[in-house]
């Protein structure tokens, strides 16, 4: 079903009501379950995860994955719910899309660790998407990127991701396109758009991910304002651990 | 039924410092330098949270410990967890609010046996990788003195076998950072008679943190007995029936006697109702310690223990050792009163 | 399990060496793909490309079938890859490792979701009857950056196709054999090409230097066993990026990452223009003056 984006044009809002450059409702916590060494639970939008860490801890199952004999490695599970979006749908432990995004994580957290201070364990991110609307991957990094360091694993920063899209479809050529920030699952149906990850406050890109057919032209713009979308990200972030950690430091002075 | 959508509850507002004066004994000696929340530490220790990719000094004088990287080409320190900067002399460090156990030698720790191999056993100590136990750094029946033979090593799962409960003493580090326990003292061995609990492990927040006493014993209230506590660093937890070691004190010549009847036995002794109840008791203060994030060690515990014993008390009713949320609230006041 | 054997630290650090000097193990430029080869086979739809070692074929078949009932004017368009032993010993039958689930998945992303193949014009009977249209990628040998020279295989391959014509009249379809008509080429809405970058930070793992990242193109299997970082853009000649691909690794600045899209757009226009000639010659080859030639008594004799 073609969704109207016309209206964009007339009032400068989008179908949520929100701006071009406005984040949904960014909201997380950090240590939500007790007997994971560390985990979080984050909200973008309508987009819920969970996610929790164990390790970094020696394990026996071999596999790709397993860590190597100088460093750590870090395994990534996701599972998605099954009342997780609108239709109610079973998906396989194949799901190629899944593993795709579960090797991404991987492959980001693998650089952004200091995984050479655990020899030979294995860090086990094991992620649960509660509800899907939108910056799904973007969701699940931010919430590992939490979980992490509730599990106190030193990282060199951040990692924070957030989507950007562009009012234009592929085919038009109109020049007033904006860029858009943060897109739900309405808008991602019917946009062009990309997931950024960067790492912390600085401009470096980790995770980079397109699916959808845009102008050259227009990915500078999109790429910027995922960039800064992914600044404000690290704010909300930090802000959250920081009031973990005040909170955590202030029961200790009984 | 109409679907109601519950918002979700704020977590319960933690305890405001009502600046209480923290004179907890703080004359004793700091093992290590490493109690955090003694008053005398405090002046080297920020109370202010640092996070990852933080930049905490760009001044080269200092350098980077724990919890810290330095950029390629600079000078900038910066923080890989979050939690609190630490300085000990030149060197700065950052003390995660929350993370696994790392082993140090000397530490006192609570492990289960994962698995068991020809001359040593590997144990689980809530550190990254598995600790190492040799079959030579165990008291072996019949003295200690004695060496370690083959039938020993035929023998190895008499004295532990898989899921067995131990604690131990970190003997010494590997490259890789797992450990090498011993349990040659009478300290140490087997783990009998008791309950076991696992509460997530140091750092600048809560859970067991180094003290000078990590073992005690409780002279509990309603009759229990005596209960031995043993608070193992790595947040592993026994609490168990104190038993008296047959002869005393006095008879130091006749270990190895002692040793060889009852150091290895899986067999439990007989345990009270009553004492079984004042177990619960601890365990449960324990446990609303931890989820309070305030610190576990002895003198938290003893407090939290004589204000449940006092809430309990101010119940009418048979004695119930279970700690209910309202009670742990009750215990907390009390905690906080003191 | 048999394991790609890692190289060594010397190796390692002799490539790290080497790049600091701007040089390559190969002597290539940085921004230079290895010789590109490709040959069609004798039926249509066979491309056989080779990338300096890396050699993929790929076989375009058609088939009537019954479309999804979810759209029931589109044809079926899939794609299969294959990583067999053959290619290399880390590969195993039947267990797929992260490098072919990428490959697929990215094959899939730059090729079928971005509507190369115009399903539309594979309908046949609306809900009843559709071209089922399926490229099988096969690699036969694994030397490094299997994505770009797969989606150039298959691109070539698709535009080699033919498939057989058909006539429908109501309900009833009929199928001509190759040798009653003509064949005709399927319809393709654009041509969407990968280009692979790889990054190697010569920064000391801090990522902050950004005048200390190497970026490299067409890296050897060697070459990707030490990246600490890849990038995959895919594009077509108009200048249209169909999926970008960065899945972790190393963080890179955006500016740096804007630098390789405009690059992939340059060299997708290249590759395009060598597999338009590639094709032409090949039309040439099989067109020996249409069926008037054929039907000559002096036609060559196929022995």
């Amino acid at each position: 079903m073609p969704l109207d984006t016309s209206s964009y044009s007339l009032a400068l809002l989008r179908l949520d009501g929100r701006r071009w450059n406005e984040l949904r409702r960014l909201t997380a916590q950090i240590s939500t379950q007790a007997s994971a060494d560390g985990s979080s639970y984050l909200e973008m939008g309508n987009t819920k995860v969970i996610c929790t860490v164990s390790g970094p801890s020696e394990q026996k199952a071999a596999g790709s994955d397993r860590g190597e004999r100088d460093k750590a490695g870090v395994r990534v599970e996701i599972s998605v719910a099954g009342f997780s979006g609108v239709e109610r749908k079973r998906r396989g432990r194949n799901d190629k899309r899944i593993n795709e995004m579960a090797t991404t994580i991987s492959s980001a957290f693998q650089t952004n660790l200091f995984t050479n201070l655990f020899p030979h364990s294995t860090i086990t991110l094991s992620l649960h998407l509660l509800s899907s609307d939108g910056s799904v991957l973007a969701a699940l990094l931010n919430a590992s990127t939490l979980a992490l360091i509730d599990a106190g694993i030193p990282m060199k920063d951040y990692i924070c991701a957030c989507t950007a899209g562009s009012t234009s479809s592929y085919s038009s050529n109109d020049e007033s396109a904006d860029p858009l920030l943060d897109l739900n699952a309405q808008e991602e149906l019917e946009l062009p758009f990309l997931t950024v990850a960067t790492l912390g406050g600085s401009d470096s890109v980790s995770v980079l991910v397109m699916e959808t057919k845009v102008q050259v032209g227009r990915l500078e713009g999109m790429l910027a304002v995922g960039v800064d979308g992914c600044k404000q990200v690290r704010e909300v972030l930090d802000e959250v651990v920081r009031e973990r950690g005040s909170r955590i430091l202030e029961g200790t002075k009984l | 039924m109409a679907i109601t959508i519950l918002a979700p509850a704020p977590a319960i507002i933690p305890y405001q410092a009502e600046s209480s004066p923290d004179d907890s004994d703080d004359g004793g000696v700091d093992l290590q330098g490493d109690v955090s929340m003694r008053p005398a530490k405090r002046a080297r220790h920020s109370r202010e949270i640092i996070t990852p990719g933080e930049i905490i000094t760009d001044d080269a004088q200092w350098m980077r410990g724990h919890g810290t990287y330095v950029a390629a080409s600079s000078s900038e320190i910066i923080a890989t967890v979050a939690g609190t900067v630490q300085k000990t002399n030149k060197l700065l460090s950052v003390r995660p609010l929350r993370a696994r156990y790392t082993p140090e030698i000397g530490d006192l720790v609570v492990g289960r046996i994962i698995e068991v191999q020809s001359k040593r056993w590997r144990v689980d100590v809530g550190a990254p990788v598995l600790a190492n136990l040799p079959l030579s750094a165990i008291n072996l029946p019949g003295g200690i003195l004695r060496r370690r033979t083959e039938t020993d090593e035929l023998q190895i799962r008499t004295f532990f076998s898989e899921g067995d409960l131990l604690v131990a003493e970190v003997q010494a580090l590997y490259q890789d950072g797992s450990a090498s326990l011993h349990t040659r003292s009478l300290k140490y061995g087997k783990l009998r008679n008791g309950v076991f609990m696992s509460v997530s492990g140091v750092g600048g927040g809560g859970g067991v943190v180094r003290a000078r006493r990590q073992v005690w014993t409780i002279d509990t209230a309603h009759g229990g007995g005596k209960v031995d506590v043993i608070l193992g660093v790595n947040g592993y937890i026994w609490i168990s029936k104190h038993v008296e070691v047959t002869g005393g004190e006095a008879a130091i010549t006749r270990i190895e006697e002692s040793v060889s009847s009852t150091v290895y036995s899986s067999q439990n002794d007989a345990i009270e109702r009553e004492t079984r109840r004042e177990m619960a008791r601890i365990g449960g203060v324990i446990q609303l310690l931890v989820t309070e994030g305030l610190r576990v060690d002895e003198d938290m515990v003893m407090k939290g223990y004589e204000a449940a014993v006092e809430v309990d008390n101010l119940n009418t009713g048979e004695s119930n050792a279970y700690l209910s949320v309202e009670k742990g609230q009750e215990v907390l006041k009390l905690l906080r009163g003191i | 399990m048999p394991r790609e054997t890692a190289p060594s630290l010397n190796e390692k650090l002799f490539f790290q060496k080497a790049l600091e000097e701007n040089l390559r193990i190969d002597g290539r430029a940085f921004d230079q793909f290895r010789a590109l080869e490709l040959e069609f086979g004798d039926e249509y739809g066979v491309a056989d490309v080779r990338l300096g070692k890396t050699r993929i074929h790929t076989h375009i078949s058609a088939q009537v079938t019954a479309p999804l009932p979810e759209k029931p004017f589109d044809g079926l368009f899939t794609l299969t890859t294959e990583l067999s032993p053959m290619a290399s010993p880390a590969f195993e039958v039947s267990r797929p490792t992260p490098t072919e689930l990428l490959l697929s998945r990215l094959l899939e992303k730059t090729i079928r979701r971005s509507q190369a193949l115009d399903t539309e014009s594979l309908c046949l009977l609306a809900g009843q009857k559709v071209w089922a249209v399926r490229a099988d990628v096969h690699v036969l040998s694994h030397d490094g950056n299997l994505v770009d020279a797969a989606s150039i295989a298959v691109i070539a391959a698709l535009q080699h196709f033919r498939r057989p014509d058909v006539s429908v009249e109501g309900e009833s379809v009929v199928v001509f054999g190759l040798e009653e008509r003509e064949p005709v080429p399927l319809s393709m809405l654009h041509f969407p090409l990968c280009v692979t970058f790889s990054f190697y930070d010569l920064g000391g793992g801090a990522g902050e230097e950004e005048g200390e990242m190497r970026v490299l193109i067409d890296a050897t299997s060697s070459e990707e066993m030490l990246r600490d970082g890849g990038c995959t853009v895919g594009m077509n000649r108009h200048g249209e990026v169909c999926q970008i691909a960065k899945l972790g690794g190393v963080p890179v600045d955006a500016v740096v990452l804007l630098n390789c899209i405009a690059v992939a757009g340059q060299k997708v226009r290249e590759i395009s223009d060598f597999v338009k000639g590639r094709l032409e010659s090949d039309r040439k080859k099989r067109d020996k003056g249409g069926w008037m030639e054929e039907l000559r008594a002096e036609n060559d004799r196929v022995s």
